[in-house]
């Protein structure tokens, strides 16, 4: 059989930071490719287009499109980002910082978490993430630049500022783009591949490839009826409002999560932006309470598809995985997404056997998610009612396979597929207060006084930690420049 | 914690597995266990998997092993990767690298671009020729490799072939040292714990009686306690993996050392050789239901080449594993668990990886049926990933030429190997995990090596134009060649660093 021919256009569907970075990854790195970008209103539910917090993982995205930190930063308003506060998850404990890189260094051989947990009851040690090189300088407020290998941050973005950039790039590299509302998706009655896009002036739009970036409407991906995974039996909330206006310099480089009686709220700042917003179980509390906040809900619920890409369709964002922003995934996951569907583009007859890679691979990088997601509420000590119906549910197995490991001797399993590293894992669980029964036996090699002396080092480096000024910092996070 | 009472670990078998684990627990848990092994040298050894792959280091190092040190006492060689010949066609030839191909560091992988090459009928060289591993060990070359990841030098790994009736012998010293106990005797008797079923206790062909917690069965194919004892049922692959003899006859050569074992194809099966600094081990893997003994020794006695050392000598075995491999209080490492051939060198890294589980589960305050099914667990993912990949050798074959070669051409394979092939088939694309032994590369070799040539390649590949793209690898080409060639020669480096004390 010959082989089919390369795919030579793509149209791309959305109206924000999503469609737009699809559209610049996709023409940048596949130059041969003609990428049309059809702008529809932004659906309210989009939420990786409306969460101004990223994860470290957008500084590779970045790279592999070629856009610079000063691009991002400078150009677009946008600051560093170390880590979230997160207050109130286990009522009995101080609030904890979830940060990105290293806890702790290892001793001996021995993993840092293990001889903490060892010893920190009869040592009197300060809490886990005060190990945390990035966690240690959220807190204390000072200028979020990186000094050393284990801090890791990501960016707060303005939003306007960065869909800005986004697009004049995409339309630097030769994207197209169409304002126009899409009326029809029309299938191929042989193959069932979307055959054209009619829009609102009744012209129609044809391409090898459509990326549906619309938000959780998914208007081309939904024409497949692909089924859906529900995780709202894990993962209960299902409303979400959002406020915010003005840059507010008190967060710094840090935001807050703070759980309350129904859900949690969040609030963050970047430099020309606030952001905050709550979300809640309509089940334990209804929108009319409001719960003091102005603004109108948005209603979801938490899932993914089944099949991200069907056909010649592909589902990004929040078109294929909607789940609460709680840890910033939703633009993380537009971004691995996009780099997948660039580095497994198939041919025009998109082999099924093709997709059904991709598909697994998102599929359970989006189930390693929210696992991650759902530990925050299995581990919450809190006594209201949602917080107890929602750790009362059995976790998913996956996610139960690594809680009874953790709940064993303090050992995480390796995941394919996994976003958040071990040390991300442990700031939750130990930040939380879910400690395990026994520890690694291995830990015996490092005698309690070695391990006193190698803790009070830790403390003593970071409490010093040196920093280089914000200058430094730009070249570093982009050190080849431009690919 | 010495106030700790210690866990009574009774390992059964003092071959490489045996030894193997008794040494890495004393080291690496000395508070937690007392390690007592029994052995019987009326019982010889397999001593199976001369040649290793690159995670023995690992090993070695987290037991403080001096790498020159354990090379002159096993008269170890290093070993760059593995020649396969006559498996996709007789006349074939191409080695599996412990390394990549290209640089390892491009946005898409290099097959991609030699692919394209191919599809073009430009007549790349063969794919090897971009590989540091494959060319320096064409040119019998060796250094360790470099630490800087701009350098073509660092673009390898590299492991050992060494003799294993040896390396027992020299890890007993080191756990005798760290306080390991030996026993040497017969089991007549395993004693059951009368309610669980647990083993409580191995009665000596002496009468002496050896109690232990916890049971670690090193004991190879009888499998004593796993499979004799507490009859843990074996998952038999052979419809899969037919080959279920081998004979086996070391010779003296005195032809050049490769820094490479060699696999060759042969009508009912495959023969091995593995160059050690004293010897050249040779060995011919078959299928019993198609070829018989007598014929597979004159088979073996023809190819290998040199003066015998010893006579020919017959292994039988299944290739499988038992269910479980921990089972109650005894846990299986080796081929006490299970089995299979040589081909990719994984008997020692099967054993490895038992270990590191072990140590990583080891268990606190009684077993925990947790651990024991987390352990389970992951030595299946192991099993299972390096079934799939041995299959593929046989599998992706054109040969006709012989009846056991027809069956393996044409048999059913497992669902999972059978979309992993189809996936390559499609674009060159590696079906992609973490976690197991083979890494991309590894599988690329094997493919590409065996015919099992992509319809596409990853469309960025198109990205530069015909003439930059074969200027550009002509250019790693010639490179590669040179800085190969720059290299020291294996045989010299190897009298320089680590040469075996002469034979008495």
């Amino acid at each position: 059989m010959r082989p089919a021919g390369p795919i030579a256009s793509v149209i791309v569907a959305g109206g924000g930071i999503t469609a737009w970075s699809a559209a610049a990854a996709l023409k940048r790195r596949i130059p041969s490719l003609q990428v049309a970008l059809i702008v529809i209103p932004l659906s309210a539910g989009a939420l990786a287009d409306r969460m101004i917090s990223t994860l470290p993982s957008i500084h590779g995205f970045h790279q592999d499109i070629g856009l610079t930190a000063a691009d991002t930063i400078g150009g677009a308003a946008s600051d560093l980002r170390l880590g979230t506060l997160f207050e109130g998850w286990a009522d009995e404990l101080a609030p904890y910082v979830h940060a990105y890189g290293a806890y702790g260094t290892p001793v001996g051989g021995v993993s840092f978490h293990q001889l903490w947990l060892r010893d920190h009851q009869r040592a009197s040690l300060p809490p886990f993430d005060y190990f945390s090189p990035a966690a240690e300088l959220a807190r204390s407020g000072r200028p979020p630049t990186a000094g050393s290998d284990s801090v890791e941050f990501g960016l707060q973005l303005t939003l306007d500022r960065y869909g800005e950039l986004m697009r004049a790039y995409a339309l630097h590299l030769g994207v197209t783009e169409h304002r126009m509302g899409i009326q029809d998706v029309e299938l191929r009655t042989d193959d069932g591949f979307i055959d054209k896009l009619t829009l609102d002036d009744g012209t129609s739009q044809r391409a090898d490839l459509y990326v549906d970036c619309t938000g959780p409407e998914a208007i081309l991906h939904s024409r497949f009826q692909t089924p859906l995974f529900d995780w709202s039996k894990w993962l209960p909330c299902d409303r979400l409002i959002m406020t915010g206006s003005e840059a507010d310099p008190a967060f710094g480089s840090m935001d807050r999560v703070t759980a309350f009686d129904n859900g949690w709220r969040w609030a963050a700042s970047s430099p020309q932006q606030s952001s905050s917003g709550t979300v809640y179980s309509s089940a334990h509390a209804s929108d009319s309470e409001a719960l003091g906040e102005a603004g109108e809900p948005i209603a979801f619920r938490q899932g993914r598809l089944e099949d991200f890409w069907v056909r010649n369709c592909v589902a990004l964002g929040d078109a294929a995985v909607m789940i609460e922003p709680l840890e910033w995934t939703n633009l993380h996951l537009v971004h691995s997404q996009i780099d997948r569907m660039v580095s497994m583009m198939p041919a025009r007859d998109c082999a099924p056997i093709e997709l059904a890679e991709f598909n697994r691979q998102c599929a359970a990088e989006a189930d390693r998610v929210r696992d991650f997601v759902c530990l925050h509420y299995v581990c919450a000590r809190k006594p209201e009612r949602f917080w107890k119906d929602a750790a009362a549910v059995a976790p998913p197995d996956s996610l139960a396979h690594c809680l009874s490991l953790f709940a064993e001797r303090g050992r995480l399993p390796y995941h394919e597929e996994e976003t958040f590293s071990r040390d991300s894992w442990l700031a939750v669980l130990l930040g939380q207060g879910f400690e395990p029964r026994r520890i690694d036996p291995m830990a015996d090699l490092v005698p309690p006084a070695d391990a006193q002396l190698a803790f009070a080092t830790m403390r003593r480096s970071l409490e010093s930690f040196a920093l280089p000024s914000a200058a430094h910092v730009l070249p570093e996070l982009n050190p080849r420049g431009v690919r | 914690m010495s106030d700790r009472s210690k866990l009574k670990v009774v390992v059964v078998g003092g071959g490489t597995a045996g030894w193997m684990t008794a040494a890495a627990l004393v080291k690496l848990l000395p508070d937690r266990c007392d390690v007592h092994l029994v052995e019987s040298e009326a019982i010889g050894i397999v001593g199976v998997g001369e040649a290793t792959l690159p995670h023995i280091r690992a090993f070695n190092e987290r037991l403080g092993i001096d790498e020159a040190e354990f090379m002159a006492a096993t008269r170890a060689t290093f070993k760059l990767g593995i020649e396969f010949r006559d498996w996709g066609r007789v006349g074939d030839g191409y080695i599996h690298p412990f390394g990549t191909f290209g640089r390892g560091n491009s946005e898409v992988e290099f097959h991609h671009y030699w692919t394209r090459l191919e599809r073009e009928g430009a007549a790349a060289a063969p794919i090897g020729e971009f590989s540091m591993a494959v060319t320096m060990a064409y040119l019998n070359r060796f250094a360790r490799p470099d630490p800087n990841p701009e350098k073509l030098e660092s673009t390898f790994s590299y492991a050992y072939q060494f003799d294993a009736t040896l390396f027992a012998p020299f890890l007993r010293q080191l756990a005798e040292q760290m306080g390991a106990r030996r026993t040497e005797g017969r089991i007549v008797d395993v004693e059951l714990d009368g309610e669980g079923g647990d083993i409580r206790a191995l009665n000596l062909e002496s009468g002496e009686r050896i109690d232990g917690e916890l049971f670690i069965d090193c004991s190879g194919f009888f499998s004593l306690l796993l499979g004799k004892t507490l009859e843990e049922p074996f998952e038999d692959w052979s419809q899969w993996l037919p080959c279920d003899r081998a004979v086996a006859m070391p010779c003296r050569t005195r032809t050049a050392l490769t820094p490479y074992t060699s696999a060759i194809a042969m009508p009912a099966g495959w023969r091995w050789r593995i160059p050690l600094q004293h010897r050249t081990g040779n060995g011919y893997v078959y299928s019993s239901s198609f070829t018989s003994d007598d014929e597979a020794r004159e088979a073996l006695i023809g190819a290998a080449e040199g003066d015998p050392i010893a006579e020919p000598r017959v292994l039988k075995f299944q290739a499988g594993r038992r269910r479980r491999s921990w089972v109650r209080n005894c846990v299986g490492v080796g081929l006490a668990s299970g089995f299979l051939e040589p081909l990719e060198s994984t008997s020692i890294y099967l054993i490895q990886a038992a270990i590191t589980a072990l140590v990583e589960l080891f268990p606190i305050d009684g077993i925990s049926p947790l651990d024991r099914d987390e352990f389970n667990r992951l030595i299946d993912l192991e099993y299972d990933r390096i079934r799939d990949f041995l299959i593929l050798h046989y599998h992706a074959t054109e040969r006709s030429d012989s009846p056991f070669w027809d069956h393996v051409r044409t048999m059913q394979v497992p669902d999972s190997l059978h979309e992993k092939m189809a996936l390559f088939r499609s674009r060159g694309r590696v079906a992609k995990y973490r976690e197991g032994v083979f890494l991309d590369a590894s599988w690329i070799a094997v493919y590409i090596g065996q015919r099992v040539t992509p319809d596409g390649y990853d469309m960025r590949a198109d990205l530069p134009s015909a003439n930059v793209l074969r200027d550009a690898m002509s250019a790693l080409q010639s490179e590669v060649r040179a800085r190969a060639s720059a290299l020291p020669d294996h045989r010299d480096y190897i009298e320089r660093y680590c040469p075996m004390a002469e034979a008495a």
